[in-house]
């Protein structure tokens, strides 16, 4: 399996200043094949939305570890459709608690990957969701 | 490319990925008639971190600062093994990549090994109907034999920096010549002025006629933001001179040149890379017929 010629945009939503987590995660999809473009630290979700759709990316990597997740993906799925972009798919990384898991999925979201899960399942599993699309 | 039109952004952006992701087959069928005129086009090149992205930055947002609309295409390279790619040249472009007037779209070279990539002469062709001013290129960071870029864009900058002495040797013969305005940035480190008076020299040894582009050498540097000012300055005037002096039918010829060539360049590898490997086994010459054979087949 291999992510070549996906293009997947890495974001740094939120305000904190901790990317160690997104860069591990974009260099592990680069070495699966995929092209990464990586936002920066502390972007609006009108920002990244709008990024997703000049790279016409084939989905969002959102890396949360401030707990304000919920509201960044609420907001940033409904940027998304705004610029005729539902099709995007978001995944989430970083600090999520268990129970907020299902309110993400019922949102729109493609899946979540938390810290404890081993980087070749997190990848196994983008790979699976973007085949399909 | 206003508020009220961004469903044609989105649009544009997947063109542009279709564009982008076309094989030669596919590419040849989609062309479009050759455009009378086309956007006025900069093209960036220089090392890897010799500050491209940065002064790309800062360069359009002078640019655009009256309202007009500008498009980037930055490419960085693919790795030979995987295949993947950081696109991370946006990174560097946080002046402008919140404006809405300019659009920024990431490109990995791909099979490309002259500091450009697969189908960008059809991409900056494909950019023409979306109502852009102008369009910057940068390129892959690049040594001393990748200058493509002369064939594609109106004007060339090559950035160097300060401590570039012996990189600038190497480059006497290739890029170095190409170039119509040398940037020596990061200025405000120590060896500036000395490679400076060293390009001074090495454009000096030409000679110009009047009706020729004499290549002009400036200092920048993000410590003093004026000084992309004279950058934009002499952007300007190059453009005023080509307006006047260039031949459009000669350039048109180098530009479908170029074109024809890494097109071919990248059959032959799209070939290559489905050639079964029991089919290397022989003599060189027999292979190259072999490939030639499937060169020819529609």
């Amino acid at each position: 399996m291999s992510l070549e010629g996906k293009r997947i945009l890495i974001a740094k939503p939120g305000l904190d200043g901790h990317d160690v987590g997104a860069k591990v995660i974009a260099l592990a999809l680069r070495d699966a094949g995929a092209d990464v473009i990586y936002t920066g630290l502390r972007k609006s979700p009108d920002y990244i939305a709008r990024v997703a759709v000049d790279e016409d990316v084939d989905a969002v990597g959102l890396s949360m570890l401030s707990g304000s997740h919920n509201e960044i993906v609420s907001e940033t799925l409904l940027q998304l459709k705004e610029l005729d972009a539902s099709d995007i798919k978001i995944f989430v990384g970083g600090t999520i608690p268990k129970d907020d898991h299902a309110g993400l999925i019922a949102a729109g979201v493609s899946g979540i990957y938390t810290s404890d899960m081993a980087i070749t399942d997190v990848l196994k599993e983008i790979e699976l969701e973007l085949r399909n699309a | 490319m206003s508020g009220g039109k961004l469903n044609n952004r989105r649009r544009m952006s997947q063109a542009l990925s279709r564009v982008a992701n076309a094989s030669v087959v596919e590419t040849l069928k989609n062309q479009k008639e050759l455009p009378e005129e086309t956007l006025y086009r900069i093209g960036i090149t220089g090392a890897p971190g010799s500050g491209k992205s940065t002064i790309i930055s800062n360069l359009v947002s002078k640019r655009v600062d009256n309202g007009s609309r500008a498009a980037v295409v930055a490419i960085d390279p693919s790795s030979p093994l995987t295949k993947g790619s950081i696109l991370g040249d946006r990174i560097r472009m946080d002046t402008v990549s919140n404006n809405p007037n300019v659009f920024i779209r990431s490109i990995p070279s791909r099979r490309s090994h002259d500091g450009l990539a697969d189908n960008t002469a059809d991409l900056l062709w494909e950019m023409e109907g979306y109502e852009f001013d102008e369009v910057i290129l940068e390129t892959v960071g690049v040594g001393q034999a990748e200058y493509s870029v002369r064939a594609l864009v109106d004007t060339v900058i090559l950035v160097l920096l300060p401590e570039s002495g012996d990189a600038v040797q190497a480059m006497k013969s290739g890029i170095l010549e190409m170039a119509d305005i040398y940037v020596i940035n990061k200025s405000d480190l120590p060896g500036a002025e000395l490679i400076a008076a060293e390009i001074n020299e090495i454009v000096s040894r030409n000679t110009y006629s009047s009706d020729e582009w004499k290549p002009c050498v400036l200092s920048t540097s993000n410590k003093t933001l004026e000084s992309f000012n004279l950058l934009n300055n002499a952007i300007n005037e190059h453009r005023e001179w080509r307006m006047k002096s260039i031949d459009k039918a000669s350039e048109q010829r180098s530009r479908v040149r170029y074109q024809v060539q890494s097109l071919m360049n990248r059959r032959v590898e799209e070939l290559l890379e489905i050639m079964p490997l029991k089919e290397f086994d022989g003599h060189p010459k027999e292979v190259y017929e072999k490939l030639m054979k499937k060169l020819l087949i529609k």
